[in-house]
């Protein structure tokens, strides 16, 4: 199947459709609030809410006993909120720390909620298959109705983020400052958490508990290492998680076997790697570009400075000397010779060097830079 | 009780007290999330052995399984160190990718492959009775029991061999170090001996449970003491009780084991973190309530010291005077006058020589502002506490 006739198949096709659209907005939705998660250091709060919600599946099914995926979404919003606050509170009133309270969370309620699944399975009530589809999500599960719900509550959240941007930026950035100037921080703490709480449950269904945390960091995390403005990040970051979604939902519609919510996750996975690599600013291969030139300058600095103290030593300047002794300097090379000469500042005649008159100037003034920078 | 149930048991207990000693070190490193990466990413390790030897039971999967969790550890602090993101967000890439890539793995060779996803994430306790170790044609017990049981000797020596390097090197790594002790091999060893516990016990009781006994008996036993040796009594004494009340919880309702296992963790880790003396959420509570009275009754105190006059001692005076609401003012009247610090004549409120002595020492100590020694003093001046 090439690419043309996939494009053809999305727009005819209506599972697929389905699927491409729903894991698009998931994924821009995710971005768009991860990437407050990541700045505020709540990256792992995604993992715990996500595991945290499990309980309130089993739960919610328990009481109504059929599959009716808004109530179920309903549940896992109540406990996914149970479980954050909850770590708040651990964090707050002990002294445990941050990772053994979300670790608690994550894992008791996790726990709790299997339990409820293997007493829902003894149950003899027919409709109980399926819910394990939320442990590793489903996106063939996908209604088009789950997609209109996710498509309302993006732009809620996208309504509520522009309404609140101006404090949610100043709360991310200097909370104390943001208290001081008299905005109420804990309801602007809790409004950004439930908004994440609701993006991981909406998610659920899709890429399952255990896969929904990077979901909501990879797009975050990847497009951090191309900006550092907020607004430039979030837009960003809806942009990769979008993208993750569609082309994961290409690669495992056009593969037997894969199933779609680990492929977007690896997709997210190949958007970080790239950016941590190759972004200008802080990318792993630019940054090492730019030590290997601070590296090299320096050296030819070195060299050159050692020129001018053998040069200053003449009356004439350019005199020229022998090749042979810098040799008990070891900072050159013939490359780096041959830089200089390209820079104008010696001239290289055989096995003889000689300074130029501009080469005698910028080395002086490298020099007198250097005792001007150790005087102040 | 049957054999089989005997042995669940007895498997049960000893992965809970393997989990505890690593688990206990982790939380008071502040690493407890390390081991939430490493249960889910050695899945990869775990398929890809697998897929080598065809053989779920080879020591080969345990290898590559440990190896897997270490190369985790290994790739966090990489991304860590890069200072491209925060620790917590790299934990947080690595293991669900490594996850994804096993769940793949899986996925694709459903036909050869005997490893369903739900049992990794549950494991299979019930089972592990029928995967014998048989040598000789002698039946020597449940396989996964003789794992579990090598592992917890392994840290077993580990811990008494080293405890004292731990010690250090887990609440003064700069000590540590400059008494030669390297905190690296200590670190790359507690990871190596924590993957190994994962993958031992991950066997028998799934990935998510895992990571609850880990922290859950480590983190209900900080609650509960201060000092490390308690700490991991206390630890392994709360991981083997919910193992085996766990155990008969699953009976009773027919549920996964591990589930029940944890929820009990749950439900230990819940009263504690409500009852606990010292550090309970009441406890400290109570503790805030009584010290706010307390700091009130300074307060009044100290105005009744700097006023002579009577109409700034009256007792209706004082409600809109300090602006406290009717209930505080009445309590921390109460709380003064249980204590002999002031007299009531005729609504007018004067402070006795306790009283008097009680607020000067009370000045010395905000002036020179030792934070140990208000507590002294209370206990010096006060028959009653707010």
């Amino acid at each position: 199947m090439n690419l043309q006739e996939y494009i053809d198949l999305v727009f005819t096709d209506y599972t697929l459709r389905t699927i491409t659209l729903g894991t698009a907005v998931l994924g821009a939705i995710c971005g768009m609030l991860g990437s407050f998660a990541v700045l505020r250091k709540q990256s792992l709060l995604g993992d715990a809410i996500s595991h945290a919600a499990l309980p309130g599946i089993a739960i919610a099914f328990l009481l109504i006993g059929t599959k009716n995926s808004s109530v179920f979404l309903l549940g896992a919003l109540i406990s996914g909120l149970i479980g954050t606050f909850w770590i708040r509170g651990i964090i707050k009133n002990t002294h445990l720390k941050s990772d053994t309270a979300l670790g608690l969370i994550l894992s008791l309620f996790f726990g709790f909620g299997m339990l409820l699944l293997t007493y829902i399975q003894k149950l003899p009530n027919a409709n109980q298959a399926g819910l394990e589809s939320y442990l590793f999500g489903q996106a063939a599960t996908l209604l088009e109705s789950d997609v209109w719900l996710m498509v309302v509550v993006t732009s809620i959240s996208l309504c509520i983020l522009l309404l609140f941007w101006k404090e949610l930026k100043l709360l991310l950035f200097d909370a104390d400052y943001t208290k001081t100037l008299g905005f109420n921080t804990r309801f602007l703490d809790i409004l950004i958490t439930s908004f994440i709480v609701i993006a991981i449950v909406l998610g659920l269904q899709t890429v399952g508990v255990v896969l929904m945390s990077a979901m909501l960091l990879a797009p975050a995390a990847a497009a951090r290492q191309w900006t550092n403005s907020l607004s430039i990040m979030v837009i960003l970051a809806a942009i990769f998680g979008a993208l993750s979604g569609v082309v994961g939902t290409a690669i495992s519609a056009s593969y037997n076997n894969l199933s779609t919510g680990p492929v977007i996750v690896l997709v997210a996975g190949v958007f970080v790697l790239f950016s941590f690599i190759f972004s200008p600013g802080r990318g792993l291969l630019f940054r090492e570009i730019r030590f290997r030139k601070n590296r090299n300058d320096l050296q030819l600095h070195k060299t050159l400075s050692f020129m001018y103290n053998i040069a200053k030593t003449h009356e004439d300047i350019t005199h020229p000397h022998a090749i042979k002794i810098l040799n008990n300097f070891q900072g050159f090379t013939r490359k780096s010779l041959q830089k200089l000469e390209d820079k104008d500042y010696i001239k290289v005649e055989g096995t003889m060097w000689s300074m130029t008159k501009s080469g005698y100037q910028a080395a002086a003034n490298l020099y007198n830079q250097l005792t001007n920078n150790e005087d102040e | 009780m049957s054999n089989a149930q005997i042995e669940i048991q007895l498997i049960a207990s000893l992965v809970a007290m393997a989990c505890a000693i690593p688990g206990t070190f982790l939380v008071l490193r502040k690493m407890a999330l390390i081991t939430d990466a490493i249960s889910h990413s050695i899945l990869p390790g775990i398929v890809i052995g697998f897929f080598i030897t065809h053989d779920l039971s080879s020591p080969l999967l345990i290898i590559m399984a440990a190896a897997s969790g270490v190369l985790t550890v290994v790739l966090v602090e990489f991304i860590q160190k890069t200072g491209l993101v925060k620790e917590d967000t790299a934990i947080g890439l690595v293991f669900p990718a490594l996850f994804s890539i096993g769940i793949i793995l899986i996925a694709q060779n459903a036909n050869d492959v005997h490893l369903d996803i739900d049992a990794v994430l549950l494991g299979e306790l019930a089972f592990a009775p029928f995967d014998r170790l048989i040598m000789h044609e002698i039946d020597l017990g449940p396989k996964s029991l003789w794992i579990i049981g090598s592992i917890l000797i392994l840290t077993l020596v580990l811990l008494f061999a080293f405890f004292k390097e731990l010690k250090v090197s887990t609440f003064d790594a700069g000590l540590a170090s400059s008494l030669g002790l390297s905190p690296v091999v200590m670190h790359y060893g507690l990871m190596t001996v924590s993957s190994i516990t994962t993958v031992g016990a991950f066997d028998a009781v799934g990935a998510i449970l895992v990571i609850a006994l880990m922290i859950a008996p480590a983190a209900t036993a900080y609650l509960l003491t201060n000092n490390l040796k308690k700490m991991l009594l206390l630890a392994v004494l709360f991981g083997v009780c919910s193992a085996i009340s766990g155990y008969w919880v699953a009976h009773a309702l027919d549920t996964s084991i591990s589930g029940s296992m944890t929820t009990v963790l749950g439900s230990v880790f819940l009263l504690v973190y409500l009852f606990a003396p010292d550090k309970g959420l009441f406890s400290v509570l109570y503790r805030h309530k009584q010290q706010r009275i307390e700091v009130s009754l300074l307060t009044f105190l100290l105005h009744l010291g700097n006023h002579q006059e009577e109409e700034e001692r009256h007792v209706k005076h004082l409600n809109e005077h300090i602006n406290w609401q009717k209930v505080r003012s009445k309590s921390v009247l109460d709380l003064a006058l249980k204590n002999n610090m002031i007299t009531i004549e005729k609504d007018i409120v004067s402070l006795t020589n306790k009283g008097k002595k009680f607020t000067s020492e009370a000045i010395d100590y905000i002036v020179t502002n030792k934070n140990s020694e208000i507590e002294n003093m209370k206990d010096r001046f006060f028959l009653f506490r707010g």
